[in-house]
């Protein structure tokens, strides 16, 4: 600089400042903005986290009172007289319950009050006692006291869902119900417990009995068959495109399709698997099978893009290296890429999976949308899922659905953690050994 | 300084006894392309047997190109094409029906950079002789293993872990230990790829030693730009310029005597 | 190593196939589709038939009416569906289409009655409109008020625009998607028939069939009509901090929410479960359930569960139907449709 323009420098020379002046005015600014630019950034993650909390905030508040249900304990009499020791299927239970809630309140005499006092206790209550038959029929002739859930309308009374302050005809829980639940809470015979059906038990109509393990079986079944399709079929179709196929027109449309894959709707799946699975090869509706197979359907093009990309990822060194000791190609790929891959295609076999485990339009169209009791034992017994499960339990009417449905939810999350931890874990085990 | 007779620059024909009196690998009339680009002409040259051929010239003249044609490692590249013949004792390598894995078992490669397997320091040097059938069982798995280490000189420095990843060796040792991986499948030729331009000195000489040694029983083409260490490594030497063999001969000639004036160049340090 | 494990990966999968295949041979459940207004009712019978005997629970898919019949009418065979729920009775078009594919002998049990209910919060007054305000309400186009025979875009922003005693709040409906029964019924009981209150219109009924259902069935998209989703629970949450607005529902959720909303009085008959069932309440439709006389027998249960579902204590007035905000059907008619499902006697649509 000085060389070439020596006129200038001179004339400046006095008051020429030194680089190290002008960078030290600057860096204020430049310090500022990355401090900034930093900011930004602690903002973004902080919004994005106080939605989050504020979502498990919401979901945790509703659905954290389905973990708890309302159970009265009632004195039964086993008598002999209703009950049928060898046949207990066909015994009056129904009315055993009733016996009792009556002898409790022996002055209610009215039709309508008796069904009044009736609707206090869960139908499920009858069915209770029945399993106790079948199991010990030693206690017919017996009198037992016995704790069986309560009604969702008065589970909903207690957990204050249902307000006194109403007028009766607003409510589900009328005057005369309040009096005798205020009698049960003053002998302190009626509160809440854990509530152990939700997780024992299939769905049903009454809030009080529904349960969550038939689903949650439903999705486990559903996404070991998706797990155990996908990956290694995704794994051989990346690996095949991406170490062995010729490059051509026809591998570059087959790559395409893939990509385009990747971004179909679900319900286009379920539609598929409607036509191949169900109507051509006659898998049966509803069943575990079919919903494995569409949603394998629809992770695929998720994990072989996944793991594609976790293949090109590889050093081509540790390729050269494999092949200048006289691997073949396929040793080069199975011995020394696959296992470099793999922890990034675990990464993807996961994102496919947990988006798997929250479909459920793919599953309508397939049948798994319905209402089922019984749980399934095998993948092609009729099952749904857990987001099928939350999706209908949300359409219906009792207020007690309400926080199963939160608590459905807080399930789900619960299991996407889960599994996304053991993908953290797999991978860092993968990962750790080099 | 007898004055013989000086080739200008425009003359591009290789000076200088391209042939061996006792010849391991025969080149003649090699060309290799990269889809369009003529990246190797028409180069023609004899790698003798139990003897060091230092390849050198300015970057981009070919010669990791060459070398990789001499086990074809460059089928590895789609658009790479290869002309002429490359005969391997009696064995044209470019023939349609051979086989690159005994070929690759018989011409083994090391690497710019060192390249260990993400596996332990055993299994690195056990792979090669594994897939190859040339082990039977765990005994003649660790005898492989300890010779090939003891060749390459690593043995004393790794004997204790074995079982260590060979990824955490430092950067001398790690090419040793590709080195040893290489003999372990016992070659007859070794190519070497510049193997020493990612290392210090005192590594780079620990491996010039080692090349010294295994040249009783090896045949060893390496590539390489630094010129002493060509001449401290090699007995034959040479020299590449965009694409063309300029020039080949004795390892003390090229370098106190080269013929052509582009080799002179290159040698005095004008270019390169 | 690797290949073992790819060999046993592919012979899992060939067991699970062959073990689905060979599943499929049977089916020892009954399975149930149709229409989502049936669901919740049909599910309760569904559970404590299988609680109750030894059979197993049917399964019940909510396909709508519609897609319920389509199923239905695919084929006879295990792989098809036992039973179809139907907000609406079977059309003509899917009689024919059942038998064309061998569903000839089909059982129609009518099980009884949803009504339809335009509620708003109880934090308002109870709406009182007639289903000729409602069309003025909500009808896209709506006839000119002038008195010519031509249509004009719906002007009214309030509903005391409509009527003066109406209040003088913005119009607002929320309400289902046309995919669902609740919809379909709303705009044939209510939009229709408040449209024929027109007499120009009610002759194009009968001339240009078209036309009248374009004129009654198109609903405003300008922000009077909100399509709320499918989600009725959701209506109710909404209508509950907007007590502007008013919500079309199945009776049900009604029943469910009394201490949340309340029923919009329609022509003058508030929705009461009496009214209703006494069909005072003008609003309210037929509730069906489709049975393939060829699946009883062969299907375990489909006789039995039929015997619970037309059962007193199912579906008689003090039923566990009733409690779950089903209405019941006068006793005389419970009586026929039972007897009807006992003897399977199949359907003559003439």
């Amino acid at each position: 600089m000085n060389n070439t323009e020596p006129e200038q420098t001179d004339a400046a020379q006095p008051e020429s400042p030194r680089t190290i002046d002008i960078v030290n005015k600057g860096l204020a600014k430049r310090y500022g903005r990355e401090k900034r630019f930093k900011m930004y950034g602690f903002f973004a993650v902080a919004i994005s986290l106080s939605f989050l909390a504020l979502l498990f905030l919401t979901i945790f508040s509703n659905g954290y009172s389905a973990f708890y249900q309302t159970y009265v304990k009632l004195e039964v009499f086993f008598d002999p007289a209703d009950i049928d020791v060898d046949d207990p299927a066909n015994s009056n239970f129904p009315g055993l319950v009733k016996k009792t809630l009556r002898s409790e309140f022996p002055d209610v005499k009215k039709r309508k009050e008796k069904k009044k006092l009736y609707s206090l206790v869960s139908s499920g209550a009858a069915f209770q006692l029945q399993r106790m038959i079948e199991q010990q029929p030693e206690l017919v002739g017996s009198t037992m006291t016995i704790e069986v859930p309560a009604d969702d309308d008065v589970d909903m009374f207690m957990k204050g869902n249902i307000s006194r302050d109403v007028p009766e005809n607003e409510r589900r829980i009328s005057d005369r119900q309040l009096d005798w639940i205020d009698k049960w809470l003053k002998e302190g015979r009626i509160a809440k417990r854990f509530n152990t059906t939700f997780f024992t038990s299939g769905d049903s109509r009454e809030p009080e009995l529904a349960g969550i393990l038939g689903a949650l079986t439903g999705s486990i079944f559903t996404l070991a068959l998706t797990l155990l399709l996908s990956f290694p079929v995704g794994v051989a179709a990346a690996m095949y495109l991406e170490e062995f196929a010729p490059r051509n027109r026809w591998i570059d449309l087959v790559e395409v399709n893939i990509n385009n894959l990747a971004a179909v709707p679900s319900i286009v799946f379920g539609l598929l698997g409607l036509a191949v699975f169900i109507n051509f090869f006659h898998l049966p509706r509803s069943a575990p099978l079919v919903g494995g197979l569409v949603l394998t359907l629809m992770t695929l093009p998720v994990i072989i893009i996944a793991s594609r990309a976790s293949l090109q990822s590889v050093p081509p060194s540790i390729r050269e290296a494999a092949l200048g000791v006289g691997a073949s190609k396929v040793q080069t790929v199975l011995h020394h890429v696959l296992p470099l891959a793999l922890p990034g295609m675990l990464t993807g076999t996961i994102i496919g999976i947990a988006r798997a485990l929250g479909e459920t339009a793919p599953l309508l169209m397939i049948g798994m949308v319905a209402f089922i009791v019984d749980i399934p034992k095998g993948f092609t017994d009729p099952a749904t899922a857990l987001p099928v499960q939350i999706f209908l339990w949300a359409d219906s009417p009792e207020r007690g659905f309400v926080e199963r449905t939160s608590a459905a939810i807080i399930v789900l999350l619960v299991l996407l953690v889960v599994i996304n931890s053991l993908a953290v874990i797999l991978r860092n085990r993968f990962e750790r050994r080099w | 300084m007898s004055k013989q007779k000086k080739y200008t620059r425009e003359q591009r024909g290789t000076v200088g006894r391209i042939e061996s009196d006792n010849p391991r690998m025969t080149c003649r009339n090699v060309n290799v392309y990269y889809g369009d680009k003529h990246a190797i002409i028409d180069v023609s040259i004899d790698v003798g047997r139990n003897e060091v051929i230092a390849m050198i010239g300015p970057s981009g003249c070919g010669k990791s190109t060459f070398l990789r044609c001499l086990n074809r490692m460059n089928d590895t590249i789609p658009t790479c094409r290869v002309t002429g013949d490359i005969f391997l004792d009696d064995t044209d390598i470019y023939e349609k029906n051979i086989d690159v894995v005994p070929l690759r078992a018989q011409v083994g490669m090391v690497f710019q950079k060192p390249n260990p397997f993400p596996k332990s320091i055993y299994d690195n040097i056990a792979y090669g002789p594994r897939i190859h059938g040339l082990v039977g069982n765990r005994q003649e798995e660790d005898e492989i293993v300890e010779t090939s280490l003891k060749k390459a000189g690593l043995w004393k420095e790794v004997q204790d872990r074995l079982n260590q990843p060979g990824t955490s060796l430092s950067g001398g040792q790690q090419q040793r230990l590709c080195i040893a991986r290489t003999i372990a499948v016992s070659p007859e030729v070794i190519l070497m790829d510049e193997p020493c331009s990612a290392l210090d000195p005192i590594a780079t000489a620990k491996i010039e030693e080692l090349i010294d040694e295994l040249r009783e029983h090896y045949t060893i083409a390496i590539v390489t730009h630094s010129m002493q260490q060509a001449a401290r490594v090699s007995q034959r030497t040479a020299y590449f310029h965009l694409g063309d063999l300029i020039e080949v001969g004795e390892t003390k000639k090229i370098f106190t005597n080269p013929q052509h004036t582009l080799t002179e160049d290159y040698i005095t340090g004008r270019f390169g | 190593m690797l290949t073992r494990k790819t060999k046993f990966l592919l012979w899992t999968l060939i067991l699970i196939f062959s073990a689905g295949l060979s599943q499929a041979q049977a089916r020892d459940y009954i399975s149930i589709v149709g229409s989502s207004t049936v669901y919740p009712f049909a599910t309760v019978v569904a559970e404590q038939f299988g609680k109750t005997t030894q059979f197993k629970t049917p399964k019940i898919e909510a396909t709508g009416s519609g897609g319920g019949l389509k199923l239905f009418c695919t084929g006879v065979g295990i792989e098809y569906p036992d039973m179809t729920n139907a907000s609406r009775r079977i059309k003509k078009s899917e009689v024919e289409l059942c038998s064309t594919n061998g569903v000839k002998e089909v059982v129609e049990i009518k099980i009884g009655y949803d009504g339809i209910i335009l509620a708003n919060s109880r934090k308002a007054k109870p709406f009182r409109l007639s289903r000729k305000e409602v069309f003025w309400a909500l009808a896209k186009n709506i006839p000119d008020p002038g008195g010519q025979q031509k249509l004009i875009p719906n002007p009214h922003t309030r509903w005391s625009d409509i009527k003066p005693g109406l209040p003088a709040t913005k119009i607002e409906v929320l309400g289902p998607p046309p995919t669902s029964g609740t919809r379909d019924a709303f705009v044939e009981l209510v939009m229709e028939e408040g449209a024929k209150k027109f007499d120009w219109i009610k002759a194009l009924a009968k001339s240009d069939k078209a036309k009248f259902k374009e004129i009654a069935h198109t609903l405003r998209e300008d922000g009077a009509f909100v399509e709320a989703g499918e989600n009725d629970n959701l209506i109710v949450q909404k209508l509950d901090v907007n007590p502007a607005g008013l919500g079309i529902f199945g009776f049900s959720f009604l029943d469910q929410n009394g201490d949340k909303i309340q029923g919009a009085f329609v022509d003058g008959v508030e929705p009461t479960f009496e009214a209703i069932a006494e069909g005072e309440y003008p609003v309210s439709r037929p509730l069906y359930l489709y049975v393939k006389k060829a699946h009883a027998g062969v299907i375990p249960g489909v006789n039995e569960f039929l015997n619970e579902f037309t059962s007193e204590k199912a579906w008689g007035e003090d039923g566990y139907l009733a409690d779950k905000g089903m209405i019941p059907m006068p006793e005389e008619e419970r009586q026929a449709f039972r007897t009807d499902a006992q003897k399977l006697n199949t359907l003559n649509l003439e």
